[in-house]
């Protein structure tokens, strides 16, 4: 830790555990694969050694901690064995909303059945649900209650790829949000007490919606909290995830949470005589540069890659001692000069040859993904041009569910929300960004409305006075519902596939990081259940409400889900591709995701490795030095590990610097993706 | 004249208020009639009602909303599609009937 401690531990053993929010905490983000987790780990260490109590904690719910330190983790914290006093969890948000559900469902009920027109059955219905969202909406509240757990000095955080720890950082106002929807509920019930002349006492169903605003607003607090939270942010010198770096860096100063900490991982060490290091280490020249303009303000720390990926409390110690010292910039190469692009062969444009066999045709949904920071955005591209190549009649949509998008940054242009052509693709071609905040405000414009139909009819039926509803209902619409970007993001698929004036022949899907892409393939269950309680609940009050536009759409989404689910388990037009490196860290995450996608019966019947150092580049120079062979045989050695004992096909993609990027890059790149031979 | 004024205006009232209510009356009962037929997809989404139970229902709907049609335009509307509160309703000439069928659901 960088920081003076400002508690002597014998002092602080004293203090009685509390509510965790007098912690130190320092949450390390970035964009996935960037080394997140070892600087969390490296950092917890290195702080532990230096007499701080400390808990590391990851809240990605794809945890990849326990790999790291090469122990077993899991919710409750566990002795590390470093000198010092160090503990390591990884948090479980399901278990945790659960214990928090367990202690307050029936009075959530209470507050539900004084402030709506619904029932006990009803409610009872809803609260039984599982959340799509529970990751972000616990979290931070299961974080500090675990940090309260024992009097730790620091809590270091591991956190999940950008898009979903933005996320987590919003909750909360959520939370606060929430207390609001409910304190609404309530003052209907404290008007009637009051009417009736009883008066209101204060109960627990206002000591519960105190509660939720207290922790809501205590945690916001913390973030803002310079003393106690410090944000640094990851990534490696390379041009995808300084794009994503500024973007979340500038998300988090809004929010007002600062991030005074930037480490640049894995920077290339020059190697003379290697054309691939040579080249590599001239592109990240280029991005290092870029990186200092950007953040020259905040302090930037520079880690060297490492020959083996740092794993076990040797090496982690190595890197948090690292990350602990004095910032400097990396030695500047001499006779540096600016870095071409790929080597781009004429865009003749052929189809590759493994294009068959990895995506053949009558292949509806191409879902591309893996563990952050392999490469699916590449991927997912060089595939996608590929499948439009294949068929010029055939239409292509390349979809990007990940919250934090990087499609844009891979072609090269401008991508959005809407379905754009990209310069130099095929026509029949088109890639879309989806924005999930902007399809949950148009559907909440569109229910707002029928809100207000509903209440006048209402009203005019029975004369009832629906001021309090009007309020609670309006205000449940503002609420985003907790896992936005899964729910609407398989929406879109959906729309992709079976609607819109002419459905997509192919939809090709980047998704976001393992952890969350999990939670969007059993979204359909999920939110499948939630349209029928909601449809149940429609019919029930049918008489005083009506069905109306709502009832209408809900029927449509149910069908809609259904079909989806029969298309996610047809190996005939369902592919899940996971791309995965040949690293210890993504195999062990590429295998439980395997595993999971197996249990979910979605077919995955191809495995990408990206990145593997080959003998000769595409320009078919050799890159002989030491380091590239001693890459390729650790590459190896774990594409051995990965097929052994799995049916998987697996191809390679090599890696080149700088990395393919705009279609003439990806085109020159995607033919020297190759099947490794089946033993 | 006043008398004779009073009871011609009364009646052409009469008959035009009847109008109304009866045009009125149609529409509302096209709009029961799609709330039905939505109300039976919530059914069958929710599994209370079978295929069979659902194309039933179905049937009868679309039958009784084609005869207020063409009561109401006199004449039988070519076979085409139109919208109904979300669903995607057919209307069919009597020889194609069973074939068509169930098309309402996609």
């Amino acid at each position: 830790m960088t920081r003076a401690r400002t508690t002597t531990a014998g002092a602080a053993a004293a203090e009685p555990a509390g509510n965790g929010l007098d912690r130190r905490y320092r949450f390390f983000g970035g964009k996935g694969g960037v080394g997140k987790t070892t600087c969390a780990a490296g950092a917890a260490i290195v702080a532990a050694e230096r007499r701080h109590r400390v808990l590391v904690v990851s809240t990605d719910p794809a945890h990849s901690l326990g790999d790291a330190l090469g122990v077993r983790l899991g919710a409750a914290p566990r002795r590390i064995p470093v000198r010092g006093e160090l503990r390591a969890a990884e948090l479980d948000a399901d278990r945790a909303l659960v214990a928090w559900m367990k202690m307050r469902r029936p009075m959530l009920g209470t507050i539900a059945e004084r402030g709506t027109y619904l029932d006990r059955e009803d409610i009872g219905r809803f609260l039984g649900l599982s959340l799509p969202g529970v990751d972000e909406l616990i979290g931070l509240l299961a974080l500090s209650q675990l940090a309260g757990d024992r009097p730790y000095d620091d809590v270091v955080v591991d956190t999940a790829p950008t898009g979903h720890t933005l996320r987590l950082l919003e909750m909360p106002d959520t939370l606060r949000r929430i207390a609001s929807v409910l304190d609404d509920m309530q003052a209907k019930h404290r008007f009637l007490a009051a009417s009736l002349g009883g008066g209101h006492r204060t109960d627990a169903a206002d000591r519960l919606i105190d509660e939720i605003a207290r922790d809501g607003k205590a945690l916001a607090g913390l973030l803002r909290d310079p003393a106690r939270c410090a944000f640094a942010w990851v990534l490696v010198p390379e041009r995808l995830a300084l794009e994503e770096a500024r973007d979340g860096v500038r998300h988090l100063d809004e929010a007002g949470i600062r991030v005074a900490e930037i480490v640049v991982n894995r920077v290339t060490a020059p190697t003379p005589g290697c054309p691939l290091c040579a080249a590599r280490a001239e592109t990240e020249a280029q991005v290092v540069d870029e990186i200092v303009a950007a953040f020259g303000d905040r302090v930037v720390r520079f880690l060297p890659a490492e020959e083996r990926e740092p794993r076990g409390i040797v090496a982690l110690r190595r890197l948090g001692r690292r990350l602990a010292g004095r910032a400097a910039r990396p030695t500047r190469r001499r006779g540096r000069r600016r870095p071409g692009r790929a080597p781009v062969t004429p865009p003749t444009a052929t189809v590759p040859a493994w294009l068959d066999a990895l995506v053949p045709p009558g292949v509806r949904l191409c879902l591309v993904g893996g563990k952050g920071g392999v490469g699916k955005s590449t991927s997912a591209a060089a595939i996608a041009l590929a499948i439009a190549r294949r068929d010029p009649q055939h239409r292509v949509l390349l979809l990007s569910t990940d919250p934090a998008h990087s499609l844009g940054d891979v072609f090269g242009a401008r991508v959005g929300d809407d379905e754009t052509r990209i310069p130099g693709a095929p026509d029949n071609l088109r890639v879309r960004e989806h924005d999930a905040n902007r399809a949950w405000e148009r559907r909440r414009d569109r229910y707002r409305d029928a809100v207000d139909r509903a209440f006048t009819t209402v009203l005019r039926r029975g004369g009832v006075d629906v001021t309090f509803d009007r309020t609670v209902v309006r205000e449940l619409l503002e609420l985003a519902p907790p896992g936005l970007d899964e729910l609407f993001g398989l929406l879109a698929v959906v729309h992709a596939l079976f609607r819109g004036e002419q459905p997509w022949d192919t939809v090709v899907v980047d998704t976001a990081p393992t952890g969350h892409t999990l939670r969007l393939l059993r979204m359909p269950g999920t939110a499948l259940e939630w349209v029928q309680a909601l449809l149940a609940t429609i019919l029930k009050y049918r008489a005083v409400i009506g069905l109306g536009d709502f009832a209408a759409d809900l029927v449509d989404v149910s069908r809609d889900l259904r079909r989806l689910d029969e298309v996610l388990s047809d190996p005939a037009r369902t592919r899940f591709i996971v791309v995965t490196r040949a690293a210890e860290l993504p195999r062990r995450e590429t295998e439980r995701l395997l595993d999971s996608l197996r249990r979910l019966d979605v077919p995955a019947p191809v495995i990408v490795v990206n990145a593997v150092t080959r003998a000769r580049g595409l320009d078919g120079r050799r890159s002989a030095c030491r380091r590239c062979a001693q890459a390729a045989r650790v590459e190896a050695r774990e594409i051995r590990a990965l097929r052994r004992g799995r049916r998987a096909h697996v191809f390679t993609a090599p890696l080149v610097a700088p990395p393919p990027a705009g279609v003439a890059g990806l085109e020159a790149w995607s033919p020297s993706w190759r099947p490794e031979p089946e033993r | 004249m006043i008398i004779l004024d009073t009871l011609l205006w009364g009646g052409i009232r009469f008959v035009l208020t009847k109008i109304v209510d009866a045009v009125d009356s149609e529409l509302n009962d096209e709009d029961r009639l799609r709330e039905e037929l939505l109300a039976a997809q919530m059914r069958f989404e929710l599994g209370e009602i079978t295929d069979a139970q659902f194309a039933e229902i179905e049937r009868v709907v679309l039958a009784r909303l084609r005869e207020i049609r063409e009561e109401r335009i006199g004449a039988t509307p070519k076979p085409g599609e139109f919208k109904v509160t979300g669903i995607e309703a057919t209307t069919w000439s009597d020889e194609g009937e069973d074939d068509d069928r169930g098309r309402g659901r996609r």
